[in-house]
């Protein structure tokens, strides 16, 4: 366990997002390992992360990435074994590295043993651990989320001779959390994780927990019963352990899975994230400042997760049909790009390669209210691979170097688990971490520094944000404030260079020091305070009265 | 680029808040606290359904208004949009104000307006009347949308009018322009119009600006540029047209403003409209041409009289202007009772071309050439509203179609007296 006991550590924390399978392959046969994750953890504190978030590594028919789960107390034999895990844990936190583990608590792989003993007989004592039908009638109102493959929320299965239901893919059968045997249960596979020290969950899929007739099947009230009650225990028997909540909903029907402090730790901000993308291309701060206006408050230990790409992809669920259409136009023109409502496309495809836009994405996602989530290979600027289907694309094995295999793995090329980018623009010659390391410019390099300004102080982890709305809208700024302490945010959205006037008198008599070099800036008067910046540039500004 | 002293520190710090645009909406006023708004509503509701991804930005140049216009303009939320359908843009729509002066001029309004969208490197622009009650979202879109997606440079608009509405118009600037310049632009002369950010820039760089012009309205000279520039030309019907200022002109002032505007502009683009031998219509986007014929109480009789005194009492400027036949017919004319009066097309037309050739060669002061015209408009109103006075909307079309043609068939003889040949 690391060292500070902070039970709000993830409120300052910075999360890097990985798939083990994806990281460093140890044993040479072409899938990443937890000893290879292992080795790898020098480059992650050195990264100045302090948060790990893993994937799912159960054993799994690997349908859906592995969330798609076929046993919950196990490790995946192509990432190793439990023991392997016990010792990945127990070098992270020696490193002072939290870890934060994928339970799919939803639903399980059709493989998974209970699925199988459900529907083996109407009548087996597992069969309403699942959620069955006569007819696939029942609950007409729920929207089918996978648009591009499901047909249904209902799946005929063959040997029982009754539909099951499904929220995601077919082979992904919906627990019944109607069923208390299947709510102790799963706390049982949570302790089970605890127990050896891991630091909290990313609860997948959590709004679509319960079903009722006549609704959306989503939020619930039931759902938050169950989320309540998984809580309470956790605090009870594992203080200082964190809940993040994958619920892709409206901020104010995700506000609710914080409760009063006695539900989730944490939530992704959904919408916020195709916002900022909106807001860079069209060159235009309302986006953002329109969305993060109807996010409600949430109590004060409770956290917005932000991230600018994960493993899935960039969701436009959370849009109006105008911007999902300026989205696609925008950022996937190509169709194979798109997948079910979102784009699928890593940062620095999605930037064009912009070092600029790039920098100041990750300077926004830094400086909002939220702890940021970087996805592996993005703190290089990887490339993705359309090609490989599904969500794969942005999946693809981590570049190290610029030898063998990007240095991921030994293995033949052709039995990777996935092919290694290869273009000559993120190919894994032109785009690796061994030379980012070598030149102080790296994207690499400015990865570090960002992460180390933003652990600097828990200010922005914890402060409120003030928004300065100056008439020139191209620039977005804010005050981030924690006591006495204050930090001016200020960045350019526009590809070209702009002149802007800020409102600071509330500061008059301070100075400004910008965060990255730290010079001095004039001090602040009674005149709207003037700066110019260059395309896509930002600052950050300490206000310090000396 | 054009000397920009017209624009304050003030404004310009706004336009530096506004950046690039790809649309621009100028709103001249002077004192339309009370008919504004409606306009303002409009624009945004117009650029909100058809332009909701685009920069956009809404200019007031406001003449020194006393009752607080420019506070209306500002002070116009789109909330309101949002709530009635949903409507919203993706950007921020952004309204700018600037006082260009103490006094309202058309000139100096629309010069601002064009500074302003050079410098915001405008695409599409159009000026709307902060009078025009009857603009509507949809007229906002039409006016800008074939500049900004259909690579126009220049449309005017064609208004629904009363057979007796703008006779001026019809008897003169219409069939004129026509004939010289080879395109239907059915309202050269108007106060809500749309230009691409290239013409607009062209103009601005060109137009005499100074303060000698500071009273000329420029619109007329604009839509000459971009006929006689080949620019791509088209109009757009905007429905009813709202009573405005300008109509309550007097006679005298409103022949300055369109009739010297249009002679003063053939200097200039003679090697153009000389080489023209005939007219085509131009792309249009609605009804090309629409008459009410509502009953309509003139008083025929004074025209007539007017026109009488004026070629009495102007003998001695009208024979340094018109060729001694055409004053001779005129001067017959005048001597003939009411019911005998006919002031037909061929006369009306040589008598145009006649001090359109004279004021080329500045026979006389060019505002006095200007102001002889008046009374000789005069009888040749009274003649159309005698011929028209029962007639219906097509008829009254077909009238104003022949007399356009008329104007092209004497145009040899314009050439040939702006060659001094006769």
């Amino acid at each position: 366990m690391p060292e500070t006991q902070d039970a709000l550590w993830y409120k300052n924390a910075v999360f890097y997002q990985v798939h083990v399978r994806a990281f460093y392959d140890s044993n040479g046969d072409g899938v990443g390992d937890f000893q290879g994750l292992a080795q790898k953890l020098d480059y992650l504190r050195d990264l100045g992360i302090n948060a790990i978030w893993l994937m799912p590594f159960f054993p799994s028919p690997l349908r859906d990435d592995g969330y798609d789960i076929a046993d919950y107390r196990s490790v995946h034999p192509l990432y190793g074994t439990l023991q392997d895990f016990k010792d990945f844990l127990a070098a992270a936190h020696e490193r002072q590295l939290r870890v934060v583990m994928e339970m799919v608590l939803n639903h399980t792989s059709d493989q998974h043993a209970w699925f199988q003993e459900s529907r083996s007989s109407r009548d087996n004592p597992r069969r309403n651990w699942y959620v069955w039908s006569e007819t696939d009638t029942p609950y007409r109102s729920a929207r089918i989320i996978f648009i591009d493959t499901e047909m249904s929320n209902w799946a005929w299965d063959p040997i029982s001779k009754e539909h099951y239901w499904h929220r995601f893919f077919s082979h992904q059968p919906d627990l019944n959390y109607d069923n208390p045997a299947v709510r102790e249960e799963m706390w049982d596979v949570m302790k089970f994780w605890l127990n050896m020290g891991v630091d909290g969950f990313r609860l997948d899929a959590v709004p679509y927990l319960i079903e009722r007739e006549g609704t959306s099947c989503e939020n619930l009230p039931e759902t938050h019963i169950v989320i309540k009650e998984l809580r309470a225990k956790l605090d009870r028997e594992y203080p200082g352990r964190m809940l993040l909540a994958e619920a892709n909903q409206w901020p104010a029907d995700l506000r609710p899975y914080f409760g009063t402090g006695d539900e989730f730790h944490m939530a992704f901000h959904f919408p916020l994230m195709p916002r900022m993308f909106m807001g860079l291309k069209l060159e235009d701060r309302k986006p953002i400042t329109e969305i993060l206006a109807q996010t409600p408050e949430i109590p004060a230990s409770c956290q917005w997760a932000l991230f600018l790409r994960n493993h899935d992809e960039l969701t436009l669920e959370m849009v109006t049909d105008m911007e999902r259409d300026y989205m696609y136009d925008s950022y996937a023109r190509d169709k194979t790009m798109r997948l079910n409502l979102g784009i699928r496309r890593r940062l620095a495809p999605l930037l064009e390669h912009d070092r600029r836009r790039i920098e100041l994405m990750n300077g926004m996602l830094m400086s909002l209210p939220g702890t940021p989530i970087i996805y592996y290979g993005d703190e290089i600027g990887m490339g993705d691979n359309v090609n490989l289907g599904d969500r794969n694309g942005v999946r693809t094995p981590m570049q190290w170097n610029g030898s063998w295999n990007g240095g991921f793995s030994n293995a033949d090329p052709e039995s990777l688990y996935f092919p290694l980018i290869q273009n000559p623009v993120y190919g894994y010659q032109a785009v690796n971490v061994l030379s980012q390391k070598r030149s102080e410019h790296s994207l690499l390099s400015w990865m570090q520094h960002m992460i180390r300004l933003r652990r600097s102080t828990p200010l922005f982890g914890s402060g409120s944000i003030e928004f300065l709305y100056p008439k020139n809208h191209r620039v977005l700024a804010y005050v981030r404030q924690q006591g006495d302490q204050a930090i001016l945010v200020v960045n350019n959205l526009s590809s070209s260079a702009q002149a802007v006037e800020l409102d600071l008198r509330r500061y008059k008599g301070k100075i400004l020091i910008e965060m990255f070099g730290g010079n001095l800036f004039p001090r602040i008067g009674d005149l709207p305070y003037l700066l110019t910046m260059g395309p896509y540039q930002f600052y950050w500004f300490k206000l310090r009265r000396i | 680029m054009a000397d920009e002293s017209i624009l304050s520190d003030d404004f310009i710090r706004q336009l530096i808040d506004v950046g690039e645009v790809d649309i621009l909406v100028g709103v001249p006023t002077h004192n339309d606290a009370k008919t504004v708004e409606p306009a303002i509503r409009a624009i945004q509701e117009g650029i909100v359904k058809t332009f909701p991804r685009e920069r956009a930005v809404i200019l007031n140049a406001d003449g020194g208004s006393n009752d607080g216009t420019p506070d209306v303009i500002m002070g116009a939320s789109i909330d309101e949009l949002h709530r009635s359908f949903n409507g919203y843009t993706l950007r921020t729509l952004h309204a700018i104000s600037t006082r260009y002066g103490n006094n309202p001029s058309s000139a100096a309004a629309l010069r601002t307006i064009l500074a302003a969208a050079e410098l915001l490197r405008a695409k599409a622009c159009t000026v709307i009347c902060p009078e025009s009650a009857n603009i509507e979202a949809e007229g906002v879109a039409n006016l800008l949308r074939p500049i900004y997606r259909e690579h126009f440079d220049f449309v005017a608009p064609i208004y629904r009018r009363h057979k007796f509405e703008g006779v001026l118009l019809t008897n003169l600037l219409y069939p004129m322009t026509r004939a010289l310049f080879g395109q239907r632009v059915r309202e050269p002369y108007a106060s809500e119009f749309a230009f691409s950010g290239r013409l607009g820039s062209q103009f601005l760089n060109r137009h005499q600006w100074s303060e000698e012009f500071k009273d000329y309205d420029p619109e007329l000279e604009l839509t000459v540029t971009a006929l006689s520039d080949g620019c791509r030309v088209c109009q757009t019907f905007l429905g009813t047209r709202s009573p405005t200022k300008r109509q309550a002109r007097d006679l005298v002032d409103a022949m300055r403003q369109t009739v010297g505007v249009l002679f003063s502009a053939l200097d200039g683009t003679f090697a153009m409209w000389s080489g023209k031998t005939a007219s085509q219509p131009v792309p249009t986007n609605g009804p090309e041409f629409e008459l009410s014929v509502d009953p309509l109480r003139v008083n025929r009789k004074q025209l007539k009289e007017m026109f009488s005194a004026g070629v009495i009492e102007l003998e001695s400027v009208l024979k340094s202007i018109l060729t001694s036949g055409t004053l001779s017919e005129l001067q017959q004319l005048a001597k003939a009772a009411e019911d005998e009066f006919r002031f037909h097309a061929e006369l009306w037309v040589k008598s145009v071309y006649e001090f359109a050739a004279s004021y080329h060669k500045a026979v006389m002061s060019r505002d006095h050439i200007v102001q002889a015209l008046v009374p000789l408009y005069r009888g040749r109103m009274f003649t159309f509203l005698v011929e028209n006075r029962t007639a219906s909307a097509a008829e009254v079309g077909k009238n104003i179609e022949s007399l356009c043609l008329e104007f092209e068939r004497l145009k040899p003889y314009l050439l040939e007296l702006w060659n001094g040949r006769k």
